[in-house]
């Protein structure tokens, strides 16, 4: 079955990240239309398309668009989280890299539906070559009347600006973002206030991901009720997913939000299989901060029931048997791969990502890295199983921002779902430094559980 | 031998300096800080207190706001660092993909460990964190731009490239 793109359709036409062939391919109509309703009826559009943040949190757009203040004479700025740094996540690289004017034209509707006349993509540091690539695309589209003043007559003034940020994940975060556009250290802010109301300089302020800025073309050319009918319930429209991994077709893909968490895995059009005929073993389908599932709650829902590409499907059971959607990175593990020593490294990334504003998260992160490691090298005892859980479980919820949820989640579903295979690294440590413990039971059929009698 | 550089921009420096500050509100020319810290790090090579307070008095802040910042950030140099900087990401996607091996090659191959700088002052090696190109596992950054799919060959042929280009250059 294939998926309806609607981001990604033209990606592959030669030389689309330029102006007269991106135009020629239909671009900038939302900008000739958005400008001709008013900017209330374009933050309309979005709502009724039920387009979801795609940075990770999955917050309502078009609402979280409504709530912007707008007091007098004060500027309203909207900025495009461009920092993508979750473990697993190269999608909006990607969207910048080939399409850069898709994601202009999203800016230009969105900041005429917010009132922002001067808006600014913050992108890593790291992704270097990108913002020549954005500036160009910026350029063209002011010379050709999509930026600058009066853009199309309307009397709607609007300029882009790049900033890149300099290697820290927490800038992602989208008051420590703020902070860092400021010129600033990335510590996050206590909230309330809310961006919405305080942002950057104190002013009014919306911060969104690449992809969602990006969604609002669509939304704007097909009408926010076509682009609601694409998906299933309140996962509307498209999602970018990027798949890396042990599979023989790493990429980043399109998919509408109706295919199967299988279908995904094992199909020729996706990511086409286990890499050299192993089997799967787990996965983490949203990030590196949702939870790590075994093979066998990943395909079927404690239910019984196939899971889903798609917001819902993959939070069935919640954190007990399900997982996220997250901001899309997809990790796939194989039969091979040791969950110890993968929860480790991203322990080990949490600690170096960590602001260090809050105590739990400054130290948890580091304790947890510090007992993830013994553990991996044949060092543990059986009581820093239960240590850990106990750590991960005092940092979350304790901290200023959910960095300090984010390191706890993968460490707690590890040790959920994988708690046998972090005892043997104890019980069986010298084998544990030679060999790792391999498919176990993890890919088994579940039991499938008898409705309960009351 | 140490060559002292003047810590000074040049004009055309100072207008890229002056844009990137108009870019923001009045008055708000801090908020210019972080690019041009890159700027400064990209013409004198890393961020000496020098440089730091140079760039302070441009932005007219203080120096503490500067440092504050330049020891936050994982991109800014502190110290001198080679010509060429390898910074090898070694996060779970790129782990299971063999990082490990490749962060022990290139130490092998420069003889030097993470963090360190060979005796030429030509090369770097730093490990990193998850630098967004998971898929096209493993890889590392060097200067502006991403090498991926490593190999063993592949990182000889790097190695080799970039002692070609400095022999060309000198
Ligand atoms: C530690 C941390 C890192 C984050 N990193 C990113 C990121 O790289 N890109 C992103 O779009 N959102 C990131 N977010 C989420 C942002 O705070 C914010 O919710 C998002 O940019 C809102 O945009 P959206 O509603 O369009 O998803 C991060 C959040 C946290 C707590
Ligand atoms: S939770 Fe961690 S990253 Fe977030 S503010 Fe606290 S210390 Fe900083
Ligand atoms: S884990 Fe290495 S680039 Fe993402």
């Amino acid at each position: 079955m294939s998926s309806q793109k609607l981001l990604l359709e033209n990606a592959h036409i030669e030389g689309i990240r330029y102006y007269d062939v991106y135009r020629k391919n239909g671009g900038y109509r939302s900008v000739e239309k958005a400008l001709k309703m008013a900017p209330d009826e374009v933050v309309e559009e979005v709502k009724k398309s039920g387009l979801r943040g795609r940075g990770g949190a999955g917050f309502p757009t078009g609402m979280k668009w409504s709530f912007i203040a707008k007091p007098e004479g004060v500027p309203r700025h909207l900025v495009c989280n461009a920092d993508e740094s979750e473990p697993g996540t190269f999608k909006d690289r990607y969207l910048m890299e080939f399409l850069p004017h898709l994601l202009i034209e999203g800016l230009i509707v969105s900041s005429y539906a917010l009132g922002s006349n001067v808006t600014y993509i913050y992108i890593r540091g790291e992704y270097a070559w990108i913002p020549d690539i954005l500036e160009q695309a910026i350029a063209e589209a002011k010379a050709n009347g999509f930026l600058g003043k009066n853009i199309l007559n309307s009397g709607f003034d609007c300029e882009i600006y790049v900033q890149r940020g300099a290697g820290a994940y927490i800038c992602g975060e989208e008051t420590a973002l703020i902070e860092s556009l400021e010129g600033k250290r990335g510590n996050p802010r206590i909230k309330p206030p809310f961006p919405a109301v305080k942002g950057a300089w104190d002013r009014p302020t919306v911060v969104n991901n690449v992809e969602t800025l990006a969604a609002v073309v669509p939304i704007i050319n097909i009408g926010g009720e076509e682009y609601a009918k694409i998906g299933v319930g309140r996962s509307t429209g498209t999602k970018l997913i990027s798949a890396c991994g042990n599979i023989n077709k790493p990429g980043v893909y399109e998919i509408d939000m109706t295919i199967s968490v299988e279908e995904f895995i094992y199909s020729d059009e996706w990511c086409g299989g286990i890499k050299s005929g192993k089997r799967l073993k787990a996965c983490i389908p949203g990030g590196s901060s949702v939870p790590i599932l075994p093979a066998n709650l990943l395909l079927k829902t404690a239910k019984g029931e196939s899971r889903i590409m798609n917001y819902e499907s993959l939070s069935d059971g919640g954190f007990a048997t399900g997982t996220m959607m997250g901001s899309g990175g997809f990790i796939v593990l194989d039969e091979d791969q040791c969950v110890v020593k993968h929860t480790y490294t991203l322990a080990r990334f949490y600690r170096h990502e960590s602001c260090g504003q809050c105590s739990p998260c400054r130290e948890g992160t580091g304790w947890m890295e510090k007992l993830l490691l013994r553990l991996d090298q044949g060092q543990g005892k059986l009581s820093d199983i239960d240590l850990l859980w106990d750590i991960q479980s005092k940092i979350e919820g304790n901290t200023i921002c959910p960095l300090g949820d984010a390191a706890a989640w993968p460490v707690a579903a590890a040790i959920r779902h994988f708690r046998d295979e972090f005892e043997w690294h104890i019980t069986n440590a010298a084998e544990a430094q030679t060999r790792n413990y391999g498919l176990a039971h993890y890919a088994d059929p579940l039991p499938v559980s008898e409705p309960v009698a009351v | 031998m140490e060559q002292k550089i003047m810590i000074q921009f040049s004009q055309e420096q100072l207008e890229k300096v002056n844009q990137i500050i108009a870019r923001y509100p009045e008055g708000k020319q801090k908020s210019a800080l972080l690019p041009v810290l890159h700027l400064a790090q990209e013409v004198f090579g890393w961020l000496s207190t020098e440089t730091m307070d140079y760039v302070a008095a441009l932005l007219q802040i203080e120096p503490i706001e500067v440092y504050e910042v330049a020891t936050f950030y994982t991109m800014y140099n502190l110290k001198p660092v080679g010509k060429y900087v390898f910074e090898v990401c070694q996060t779970g996607p790129c782990m299971i993909q063999g990082s490990d091996d490749i962060i022990a090659y290139i130490g092998e191959r420069l003889n030097i460990k993470p963090g360190e700088t060979t005796e030429d002052g030509l090369f770097t090696l730093k490990v990193a964190e998850c630098l967004g190109a998971c898929g096209y596992a493993p890889m590392m950054q060097v200067g502006k731009f991403y090498k991926e799919h490593l190999t063993k060959e592949k990182v000889d042929a790097i190695i080799a490239e970039c002692r070609n280009n400095v022999s060309v250059n000198n």
